[in-house]
């Protein structure tokens, strides 16, 4: 791999592009031009999106991101490669929220969920959204980091696993608990939403 | 068994976590219980509202610029920031077309001369008198140039 990063020299013509993560991994190791930048480009947003849901803000959520790969690049030339980038990536950005006491409540107020549920009305899209972002925020935030890294981020067990340090047993005991929890929750304010004022 | 129990399955069968036997079973409750084939739907449905609610997600345009800025990229990589590609061609393009114009103004302006113009003017002023008692000179004859004096 690391004559494949000499011989290519990594200038800008393409070849990051079509590279896979852990040949872009050892190129960043070797700090190849453009290769921090192909990792950022690939996984900015996901890394956004996941700190996104477990903060509730999108301004906490960019600085957590930019800390995680400011840890990535500062890391990378110490990295193995047991875990695959993307799992490594997203146990930075978890523990980052885990440590990260800011979670700001949702803004809108549940007088959201009253509008008219006409299926497939733009109303009803946007109040699931707000629901789901209240229900995210209700939830504990062990909880939550499962959930996320299973239904939003799409890890495998043994990815989740290796991205919280938990035996495999607890985290499909973790994951259930935290789908019944988020059903649960869902249910409670959905129902709370529908009474009259 | 009861749906309290099939229930704490119910996550892991919906992964495809669950072992064979233990997931032939579920799938013989939920032929029969509504409730827990309910429950399933619903865990089921968690991840399309996970993503609904970060799809409209906006990053900020110069989030990769703050990172590499936070990490020193420049300086620890001492690699020139390269610049932007689509500059270069523009400013080609408008030296170009900014040389093309300046032919087609030489080319159709040519040297400069000022239009002529004829004025009418005194003879007075045309010869002046050598001195002021010197006697005017006769206006030339028709036909006749004035310097054939």
């Amino acid at each position: 791999m690391e004559d494949a990063v000499r011989t290519t020299g990594w200038s800008t013509d393409g070849r990051l592009a079509t590279a896979d993560d852990a040949t872009l991994v050892a190129a960043c190791a070797q700090r190849a031009p453009g290769s921090f930048q192909e990792l950022l480009s690939r996984y900015r947003r996901p890394a956004i999106t996941l700190a996104y849901q477990m903060l509730g803000d999108l301004e906490d959520a960019e600085d957590v991101a930019q800390e995680a790969f400011v840890r990535v690049f500062q890391a990378i030339p110490r990295f193995r490669g047991q875990a695959a980038f993307s799992t490594w990536l997203y146990r930075i950005v978890t523990n980052l929220c885990l440590g990260n006491r800011r979670r700001k409540k949702a803004t809108v107020e549940l007088d959201a969920v009253k509008e008219p549920r006409a299926s497939d009305s733009p109303s009803r899209q946007v109040t699931e959204v707000l629901l789901t972002r209240q229900v995210l925020d209700a939830m504990a935030p062990e909880l939550r980091a499962i959930l996320l890294l299973r239904d939003q981020e799409g890890l495998s067990y043994t990815e989740i696993a290796e991205a919280l340090r938990l035996p495999l047993g607890t985290v499909r005991s973790r994951l259930s608990k935290a789908r019944m929890s988020f059903r649960q929750i869902w249910t409670e304010l959905s129902q709370l939403g529908d009474e009259p004022s | 068994m009861t749906c309290t129990l099939y229930e704490e399955q119910l996550s892991s069968y919906l992964d495809g976590e669950l072992p064979l036997a233990r997931a032939a079973r579920l799938e013989a409750h939920l032929k029969v219980c509504p409730h827990c084939q309910a429950e399933l739907d619903a865990l089921g449905g968690i991840a399309t509202r996970l993503r609904a609610a970060s799809s409209s997600l906006r990053v900020s345009h110069d989030f990769d610029r703050r990172v590499l800025r936070a990490v020193g990229y420049w300086q620890v990589t001492g690699w020139q920031r390269p610049t932007k590609s689509y500059l270069r061609p523009l400013v080609i393009a408008a030296l170009a077309l900014l040389g093309m114009l300046a032919g087609v103004w030489h080319f159709f302006s040519g040297p400069f001369e000022p239009p002529p113009t004829w004025q009418p003017q005194p003879a007075a002023a045309i010869v002046a008198p050598a001195s002021p008692n010197a006697p005017i000179p006769a206006a030339p004859q028709k036909g006749e140039r004035r310097d054939q004096r």
